[in-house]
């Protein structure tokens, strides 16, 4: 027991990390209660977790360069759509079995990654941002304009294959996976180097530090994931085109989910995720004609008044835009303006 | 040949309706260091205003200009009182965004109120030059004069008149023009109410050549991105050769590679857009400011 202490106090395991290993305890059997005697949890609840880990999963990608590189990466669904259209080609086109198809897709965005990273990733500030989301609607043009592989408009259907408890407990443990993964990478030397190009870039390179090096190897990294959840997307949905894969608001979503959860943080895209999800099932259920309008008015309100997320309150009240107007009605005099998004990064 | 010299001139054409887009995306950005993902859909209103006033009035295209205008002069003084002065002083990830949601509210209330339907709208300039073998539509030679009229017309007001020089001193170092008497704020709202006016603008120029629809407006924000990344912010004459250049690159593009249509436009100023950002990060014709300066 007493190594047990140890790495807790190394590893400053926070009790965040405490709760999501509690929720993925009381996630594991869910699907066990589905058995017809016990009508506990519905298809559809565990259909929408699936859909939620996916985002977990994804979130925690973008955050991997977009949070903690400082990279704000707008084009990051471009990965999610080729390991959908990676996998989906293999499997609708040349026959292939899922998981070697999956391998494919995930390893074509981690090429791809390497590949645009190698020119985006020297932009600096908007330009990389801009230029990503510009990849992104190239990708879409180009998926459609190559008609003989992709199906062009029209779209690729996928052997269906409709098993709810697995597609669960994959991407269960991807998500699981991938943020246990973040949490690591956050306390290896790679994990400091990043955030240290996110602090300072020059300042890292003129520490012999090869930026463009560990910009790309994160980058890939990230793109791997991402084509990972693109490809289980692909053969859940059974169904792929390039507005439904290359779906404007993908990355956006990403980016003010991990906003909410808190940029740089572990943690933070797990919550802003989860919440997000929640809300948007509200929205939905209520105004369906309404809900990418008011969506656009979330994301305003979240950024304008909440960009330190729910991760950076928890950290350090004082130190965010609400606290601070908290504050000031409480009458402690208006105090310096707005400092920084990035919040010290910790679990 | 013939066909040549007909892709030569649609993509001038095409380039003058660039240029001014361009321009009011440019100029907010070498101001005021906020990059407008709005930009497009503001392109997307001017022309349902346009579309509006033609079909319940019936009134001329082109003609529309003198409503479009002074209302969208209004709206943009309003939204940068409102909502771009919170961002301004803040990183751009900030503006982006917030820029961002704007672009999802504009352009989802279109589709709410006047539906996914893609719109045409009928002017009654509607035929075309001939030079030798090549036609020339009407609307197009009115929009590209048109474009050539506004852009002068910007140039004299920011080079002469004392509001377009404190716009300059403002984007040149807000401090200096705060010390000798520029109100800054008052600056920033003028700059940005008459950038949103003039791309409306650029909406009605476009409505008569062009179907319109609710989500026109992002590939048009990246066209608008990547022609000031190569123009250098706020720079007229840039804006007037990158539109050109953009222009002819999507007509021949569609014109003499087979079966990809217009589709590549996209692509192609993608490209063009990464190739000059490595190459030449300060932009190809100056400007306000070195583009690596947010």
């Amino acid at each position: 027991m007493r190594t047990l202490t140890e790495i807790w106090k190394r590893y400053k395991l926070g009790p965040l990390v405490l709760i999501l290993l509690v929720l993925f305890l009381f996630l594991l059997p869910l699907p066990r209660w589905l058995a017809p005697e016990r009508k506990l949890v519905s298809n559809s609840l565990l259909f929408s977790l699936t859909q939620l880990f996916m985002l977990v999963t994804l979130a925690s990608d973008w955050n991997m360069t977009g949070g903690f590189t400082g990279y704000i990466d707008f084009g990051h669904a471009v990965f999610f759509g080729i390991g959908a259209y990676g996998a989906g080609v293999m499997m609708a086109k040349a026959g292939w079995p899922f998981v070697p198809a999956l391998i494919v897709g995930a390893v074509a965005a981690a090429i791809f990654a390497v590949l645009i990273g190698s020119a985006t990733l020297r932009l600096k500030g908007p330009y990389f941002s801009i230029a990503m989301l510009g990849t992104f609607v190239a990708m879409r043009e180009i998926v459609r304009v190559l008609r003989p592989i992709t199906g062009g408009g029209s779209g690729l259907t996928l052997p269906p294959y409709l098993n709810r408890p697995l597609f669960y407990y994959v991407t269960l443990i991807l998500a699981v996976l991938v943020v246990a993964f973040v949490w690591w990478l956050r306390r290896t030397q790679f994990g400091a180097t990043l955030v240290a190009i996110r602090e300072d870039e020059v300042g890292a390179e003129m520490r012999g530090i090869n930026t463009t090096l560990h910009k790309i190897t994160i980058f890939w990294i990230a793109a791997f994931f991402t084509g990972i959840v693109g490809a289980l997307w692909a053969y859940q949905n059974t169904f792929i085109d390039p507005d439904v894969v290359f779906f404007e608001s993908r990355t956006i979503e990403l980016v003010m989910m991990t906003m909410l959860g808190g940029l740089g943080t572990v943690a933070g895209p797990v919550i802003g995720v989860t919440v997000i999800y929640w809300l948007r099932d509200i929205l939905w259920s209520n105004f369906l004609q309404f809900h990418l309008l008011v969506e656009g008015v979330l994301l305003i309100v979240i950024v304008l008044f909440f960009p330190e997320g729910i991760m950076g309150l928890l950290n350090d009240p004082s130190a965010t835009s609400l606290g601070r107007l908290w504050g000031r009605y409480l009458g402690e005099g208006p105090k310096d303006a707005y400092q920084s998004t990035e919040t010290e990064t910790s679990v | 040949m013939d066909q040549l010299s007909q892709a030569a001139i649609n993509g001038v054409m095409l380039g003058g309706f660039y240029a001014v887009m361009v321009l009011g995306f440019s100029i907010i950005w070498g101001v005021m260091g906020v990059i407008n993902l709005a930009h497009g859909e503001f392109v997307m209103v001017g022309a349902y205003i346009t579309w509006l006033l033609s079909k319940q009035l019936g009134w001329e295209p082109f003609a529309t200009v003198i409503v479009v205008f002074p209302v969208m002069f209004a709206v943009g003084y309003a939204l940068q009182h409102g909502l771009i002065n919170r961002v301004i002083d803040r990183p751009y990830l900030i503006s982006l965004l917030v820029t961002y949601g704007l672009s999802i509210i504009i352009a989802n209330a279109t589709k709410i109120i006047f539906t996914a339907t893609p719109r045409t709208v009928d002017t009654a300039f509607s035929g075309f030059w001939r030079v030798g073998d090549v036609t020339v539509p009407i609307t197009k030679t009115i929009v590209l004069i048109a474009a050539l009229i506004i852009m002068s017309g910007l140039h004299l007001f920011l080079q002469y008149t004392r509001l377009g020089k404190s716009i300059r001193a403002a984007a040149q170092n807000r401090e200096a023009a705060r010390i000798v008497g520029i109100e800054i704020k008052y600056v920033y709202a003028i700059t940005f109410a008459i950038c949103i006016a003039l791309t409306a603008v650029a909406g009605t120029l476009v409505a008569p050549t062009q179907p319109i629809y609710p989500f026109m407006g992002p590939p048009l924000t990246l066209k608008a991105f990547a022609i000031t990344a190569m123009a250098g912010l706020g720079s007229i004459p840039g804006a007037l050769m990158g539109g050109i250049v953009l222009g002819l690159v999507e007509v021949l593009i569609a014109t003499f590679v087979p079966g990809v249509g217009t589709n590549l436009g996209i692509v192609s100023s993608f490209v063009i857009l990464v190739v000059v950002l490595v190459t030449r990060p300060q932009g190809l014709f100056g400007g306000l400011k070195p583009a690596g300066a947010h």
